[in-house]
């Protein structure tokens, strides 16, 4: 087993901030890029030590090759093998982790050497805590995505990579999602509203809120798919729609990890709900404690002082 | 189409408390169904098809019945399955349970948000292609299409047979069996099983907890008074911030 770090990417995502983590986990970093050519440009522009690319089929998906590039890291022994979170990434970790007899963590925020053990910090019960793990041997982790942070250094060169095994035979189509091209995804500011509106009617008290903000209409879950009171395209979340616009105002939502997973790349959170211990307090840059039937014409008001 | 859903494999966030100083304090100890699980249940029922057959697996002293009440015809349990912060431990146990089930054409885990490396590593331990982040799938031919959305972006994924996938729910159940069904289910076979008999290694952790802590980002700054005050406070918050 080499003190190396080699960091696994399928995506082209929170590449700088995996990185990152990779450098703290010790010894070259290699980033072993698995799709077009534009993720290996990704990967080297975060500045790993080196790339190694897999070119990918346009209508393979990267998890074709997880066993063979199993055996790649294999080889290579490194001693903590890091992935981004999307799912394709995820899988080639997981992959990877069984030949190289490592144990398996998610969600992980840090991983350092200490003594001759990795020493992991990682988020638990859906954010509310950070647990400390120790670990001996190697170790696969699935990143918990951070902000990408700047690049310490000069591009990686990118060399390319023929495995020696084969992919397994899978498909992937990609189309664009049904109405996710416009709208919340490329806006600016983002109003979402959640349980806490009491009916469809009252979707309307949100006009003023959103002409004063120019900015979209957003929902959580159950507002789109248990009472379909706002269309399943603006349903922001794990599973619903991934958004970084530069200000996400949550009403009457509550602050479910899996919503807020669709959110994290926002620049600024603030959430409006009656309920002072709703998680999502914990969790946004601001916060009232209100009836948003009452603060949102009060924010209106103040917005046109 | 033989399909194995694995569920209630996992604590569940809920049933932990999260003391002041960090510490936690589990409540609840024992598995319970995880919020991908109907979703997990709802595909496996798709891809097995009206002919095929529906199998649930599940660990420790979960309820066996959750899975039966929900279409699948019968259970295999792992009563001994530890509680490890080690996934890839967690789906050599899943792993070994699907084996002892014959003829499985395809495995379908609840892809977990707190746990999102099992899925993935169940199909590492099988050695089978794994399609996780699922939200839909179908039997299409000898394989599975498997839907799934990367940003704007939705994939449709075909995988040939035998093949793991990982299914993250988009909702929250629509409909929870009734009282006939939770009757019904209770009738149906549970195979129990344990670690020895299904020939899993019991190795010491490589894995030790070392205790939690608060995330250092107790950052949120809440305004709290009558509203007019408060909405002006958040304006020129987000003012200053520079987003209005």
């Amino acid at each position: 087993m080499s003190d190396d770090t080699w960091l696994l990417a399928a995506a082209g995502t929170h590449l700088k901030g995996a990185v990152a983590a990779a450098r703290a986990a010790g010894g070259r970093v290699t980033v072993l890029a698995v799709g077009p050519r534009e993720l290996a440009d990704a990967a080297a522009a975060a500045a790993p030590d080196e790339v190694r690319w897999l070119e990918t089929a346009d209508d393979q998906p990267a998890e074709a090759w997880a066993a063979a590039l199993a055996a790649e890291v294999a080889a290579a022994a490194p001693h903590v093998v890091l992935a981004p979170s999307d799912p394709a990434s995820r899988t080639l970790l997981a992959a990877a982790a069984v030949p190289l007899g490592a144990a398996l963590l998610t969600r992980v925020l840090t991983v350092r050497s200490q003594d001759d053990a990795l020493v992991v910090d990682r988020s638990s019960l859906g954010g509310a805590v950070v647990e400390t793990l120790t670990v001996q041997g190697p170790l696969a982790a699935v990143l918990e995505d951070a902000d990408d942070a700047p690049p310490a250094a000069a591009p990686a060169t990118v060399a390319p990579l023929a495995p020696a095994g084969a992919p397994v035979p899978m498909q992937v189509k990609r189309e664009p999602l049904p109405g996710a091209a416009a709208g919340i995804r490329d806006a600016a500011r983002v109003v979402s509203v959640g349980r806490g509106l009491r009916s469809k009617d009252d979707l309307a008290l949100l006009d003023g809120l959103l002409a004063a903000l120019g900015a979209e209409l957003a929902c959580s879950m159950p507002v789109a798919d248990d009472l379909g009171w706002v269309p399943k395209e603006r349903y922001v979340g794990r599973s619903g729609q991934h958004i970084a616009p530069r200000l996400y105002l949550a009403l009457g939502i509550s602050g479910m990890p899996q919503h807020l997973e669709g959110v994290r790349d926002a620049k600024v959170v603030a959430a409006v709900n009656n309920d002072p211990a709703a998680p999502i307090f914990r969790t946004a840059d601001y916060g009232v404690v209100g009836d948003l039937y009452e603060v949102v014409p009060a924010l209106v008001a103040a917005l046109a002082e | 189409m033989r399909a194995v859903v694995v569920y209630a494999w996992a604590r569940s966030a809920a049933g932990a408390i999260v003391h002041a100083d960090g510490g936690v304090e589990w409540r609840h100890a024992r598995p319970v169904a995880g919020e991908d699980d109907p979703a997990a249940v709802a595909a496996a029922l798709a891809v097995a098809g009206p002919d095929g057959d529906v199998v649930g697996l599940t660990l420790g002293d979960a309820d066996a019945s959750w899975a039966l009440a929900r279409g699948a015809a019968r259970a295999v349990r792992v009563t001994d399955a530890p509680a490890s912060d080690d996934e890839g431990v967690t789906a050599a146990v899943i792993a070994a349970g699907v084996r002892s089930v014959a003829d499985v054409d395809v495995v379908v885990v609840g892809d977990s948000e707190e746990h999102p490396g099992v899925a993935a590593a169940v199909g590492a331990r099988l050695g089978w292609p794994v399609v996780a982040g699922v939200v839909s799938a179908a039997p299409s031919g000898a394989g599975i299409e498997a839907v799934r959305r990367a940003g704007d972006v939705q994939e449709t994924v075909v995988v040939t047979c035998p093949a793991v996938l990982g299914v993250a729910a988009e909702g929250a159940e629509s409909r929870t069996p009734g009282m006939k069904e939770q009757l019904a289910a209770r009738k149906r076979p549970v195979v129990t099983t344990t670690l020895a008999e299904l020939g899993v290694d019991t190795l010491p952790a490589a894995v030790v907890a070392g205790g939690t802590r608060l995330p250092e980002q107790a950052r949120t700054r809440v305004f709290e008074g009558e509203p007019e005050q408060t909405a002006r406070q958040l304006v020129a918050a987000l003012r200053a911030e520079g987003v209005l």
